[in-house]
């Protein structure tokens, strides 16, 4: 009897390093990534960053995390849609006001910010109490997310103590960026808070699909333009953003970035400075080489500096240019919404 | 001859006094009232440990541990569920052996015992040998694996072949202390640093307070882990935390931090190869694939309550060359290859669909035990009717 209990008690298994062979994964989407469906049919799905415990989904919510900080309080988030316009942004924006027990406001003020997440634009929101709420003598903060799929409204909210919800304010941002809104699926509703994305197609060549950020125009085509768009800021400043798509490498990457340097009047820079000065921004598996470019004086009739903010990605033995050309303080200004437009950008 | 059975009877004098306690009825008594015992703590030690962990603590030992708060020591207080089973299956044989005395009259006790005693067995093996784990498929997805929903391993993955990986699974008992792993296959060492059985992890720009990082290497360098209580929860898991070092015969080329909470794999060469070391739910690989067609999730009308839920899957088998398509019901688990399949939830607003799967080497133990206990009942009882009515006939 005891040979039996001794010889099974070596078999049970996980007392053993393994060896195996496997054939490679193949990861269609994220790892650990979650998707729900809302009543008018959209999936979104979501990536909750490193650290959010997830929950169980009870009531409305199609999704659910707390987030402890080291003494122990949490903050929640939840994941809910509803369907249509769910009363419109404004009206929510109060509701989540309400709660904080702040007065609501009438039109959309700073606490709102656009952002642009998947060809789709989300509207960020940060509110703080002015006076403690909490239990303990503690202020409140709430950070979300409102998100139109058409026919209905998705709400992604982080409510908690002040500063631990401040303190989560990055990663509920990264949060976001990584929603997918399913395409193509069955919307029954009219009323949306969102556009959808705009699509527009070059002459003889394949569609480009982005999401527009606000404040940007499009502008009719050329022939070298398969994306054209003027965005006007304060005092009348325009700046001018394109997307060109060129057959194989079009002279490199350090040859273009030497030419808008021509363009502002700054020396040329070699192979290595480029690699210092310039970033990589990954989006939607596309690899883009992003360059922030400023002259020292303002150029002919400009009155303030001249700024280019340019992405190179070369791809599919094609390369593609997106600029943005104008004032210094115009451009920087849309530094987030020019970085919003790459991630949204569908590459054919 | 006669020193030969001087000896034996020697012999059974010095087995005679422990064989006749094993035989006793006393300790069949004093078995069954710890067994009490231990159902009784057992039950009022969920409430701080979860049903998991008074599982393997109470029923699936050998003994059951005390320590005071903040000892290192600890002393057994209570035998465990194997124990007590094992000296019960003893018993039960032992007292057969001491009062075996065969005749036609007793067949069906003699057969109903041996039930009993092949129900212990199995439920011994089933406990030893049985493994659980889950089938998670979102519709339209294929795995040729289960995961243990409680049980976490480090993966170090050769990736080098185009063709295939090659996976060296480590428990997660190897991680649980400072100690160095060693695989023949590996070009390097693994040096565990440090083991957080759950963990919470936040992003270092956000708490200002976090100290230095122990990672070197790989996104653990940018987050702070600190460690929280072991859940015991039943909805709950565990987030496992590890950072492990890693050392070749040039010198230690850093160290990672692993987790449950970072499930990307990280990479880095050593000797000319590509490795990823992750953290994960353990996997338990088959020599066939299923494909989730579709999940379906019947209601009954005007109402939320669940009348039926089923998967339809595609059973791929290239050794057997099998390739079918199954339905799995909640009531008509699929069978395959000593796996059984059964159809245990749904997720992800009935797109996704959790199969139980049960590998139990000792499934046919009770079915063959309670046939034989029903066979010992009918014959007795029979034997019983007969004599009746043969004394009423005569």
């Amino acid at each position: 009897m005891g040979a039996i209990f001794f010889a099974t008690v070596g078999c049970k298994d996980n007392s053993k390093i393994t060896i195996y062979r496997v054939p490679k994964e193949t990861k269609p989407q994220m790892a650990d990534q979650v998707s729900a469906t809302g009543d008018a049919g959209a999936i979104v799905r979501w990536k909750a960053p490193s650290g959010w415990q997830e929950q169980p989904a009870t009531g409305f919510r199609k999704g659910s995390f707390i987030v402890r900080d080291p003494d122990g309080r949490t903050a929640d988030i939840s994941v809910v849609s509803f369907p249509e316009s769910a009363g419109g942004l404004l009206a929510n924006v109060n509701r989540w006001r309400a709660q904080l027990k702040l007065a609501p406001v009438n039109e959309i003020d700073q606490s709102i910010t656009p952002l642009s997440v998947d060809g789709h634009q989300i509207f960020f929101v940060e509110i703080v109490s002015d006076k403690p709420v909490l239990d303990g003598g503690m202020k409140s903060r709430v950070l979300g997310g409102i998100l139109g799929t058409g026919g209905e409204t998705w709400f992604f909210k982080m409510s908690g103590e002040d500063k631990l919800v401040a303190s989560q304010r990055d990663a509920f941002r990264q949060f976001l960026e990584t929603l997918q809104i399913g395409r193509g699926v069955a919307t029954t509703g009219t009323s949306t808070n969102a556009p959808t994305p705009p699509s527009i197609e070059a002459p003889e060549k394949a569609p480009l699909r982005y999401a527009l950020p606000v404040g940007w125009q499009e502008q009719p085509l050329s022939s070298m333009r398969v994306g054209s768009f003027k965005v006007s800021g304060q005092n009348g400043k325009e700046a001018d953003v394109s997307v060109v798509s060129l057959p194989g490498v079009a002279g490199g990457d350090l040859a273009n970035v030497n030419r808008w340097r021509d363009q502002l009047r700054l020396s040329p820079i070699d192979a290595n400075a480029l690699v210092q000065s310039a970033e990589h921004i990954k989006a939607n598996g596309h690899d883009f080489l992003v360059v922030d470019l400023v002259s020292e004086s303002p150029i002919s009739e400009q009155r303030d500096k001249v700024r280019i903010l340019a992405a190179i990605l070369n791809e599919n033995d094609h390369s593609w240019f997106v600029k943005m050309t104008g004032e210094d303080q115009l451009v920087t200004s849309q530094k987030t919404a020019f970085v919003g437009f790459l991630r949204s950008l569908a590459i054919p | 001859m006669f020193t030969n059975t001087l000896a034996q009877s020697r012999a059974w004098d010095f087995f005679k006094q422990p064989f006749r306690v094993l035989s006793s009825l006393r300790l069949t008594v004093v078995c069954l009232g710890l067994a009490m015992l231990l159902i009784f703590f057992g039950t009022l030690a969920q409430v701080h440990l979860g049903i998991h962990a008074v599982q393997a603590r109470y029923f699936q030992s050998l003994f059951v541990f005390w320590s005071p708060p903040g000892a290192g020591w600890k002393i057994p207080v209570l035998p465990g569920g194997y124990l007590l089973g094992t000296v019960l299956l003893i018993n039960l044989i032992a007292a057969h052996a001491a009062r075996f005395q065969f005749s036609r009259k007793k067949a069906g006790i003699i057969l109903l015992h041996f039930g009993v005693i092949l129900l212990l067995i199995g439920q011994l093996l089933t406990g030893l040998m049985a493994q659980e784990s889950q089938l998670r498929l979102d519709e339209g997805e294929t795995r040729a694996y289960s995961e243990a929903p409680r049980e976490t391993e480090l993966a170090v993955i050769d990736v080098t072949n185009p063709d295939y990986d090659q996976v060296v699974a480590i428990p997660e008992r190897f991680l649980t202390r400072a100690s160095t792993i060693q695989q023949p296959t590996l070009p390097f060492t693994l040096k565990i640093r440090r083991f957080l059985p759950n963990s919470q992890l936040v992003m270092r720009g956000q708490d200002s307070s976090a100290s230095s990082s122990e990672a070197t290497n790989g996104v653990g360098v940018n987050i702070a882990v600190s460690e929280i209580p072991r859940t015991v929860k039943d909805d709950e898991r565990d987030l496992v935390s590890v950072f492990v070092e890693v050392e070749s015969m040039e010198g230690a080329l850093g160290t990672w931090l692993l987790a449950n909470a970072i499930s990307d794999p990280q990479s880095f060469t050593c000797s000319g190869r590509t490795f990823e070391l992750v953290v994960r739910q353990r996997r338990f690989y088959k020599q066939f694939a299923l494909t989730l067609l579709n999940f379906t999730h019947d209601r009954y009308a005007g109402t939320d309550i669940p009348k039926n839920f089923s998967s339809r899957v595609r059973l791929v088998d290239l050794e057997r060359n099998e390739n079918r398509d199954v339905l799995i019901s909640m009531n008509d688990p699929l069978r395959y290859r000593g796996y059984t399949f059964y159809q245990s939830g749904f997720d992800n607003d009935d797109k996704t669909s959790i199969l139980q799967v049960v590998k139990n080497p000792a499934m046919i133990i009770p079915y063959v035990a309670c046939a034989l206990v029903a066979l010992g009942l009918v014959t007795q009882f029979s034997m019983h009717l007969f004599g009746f009515i043969r004394k009423r006939n005569a």
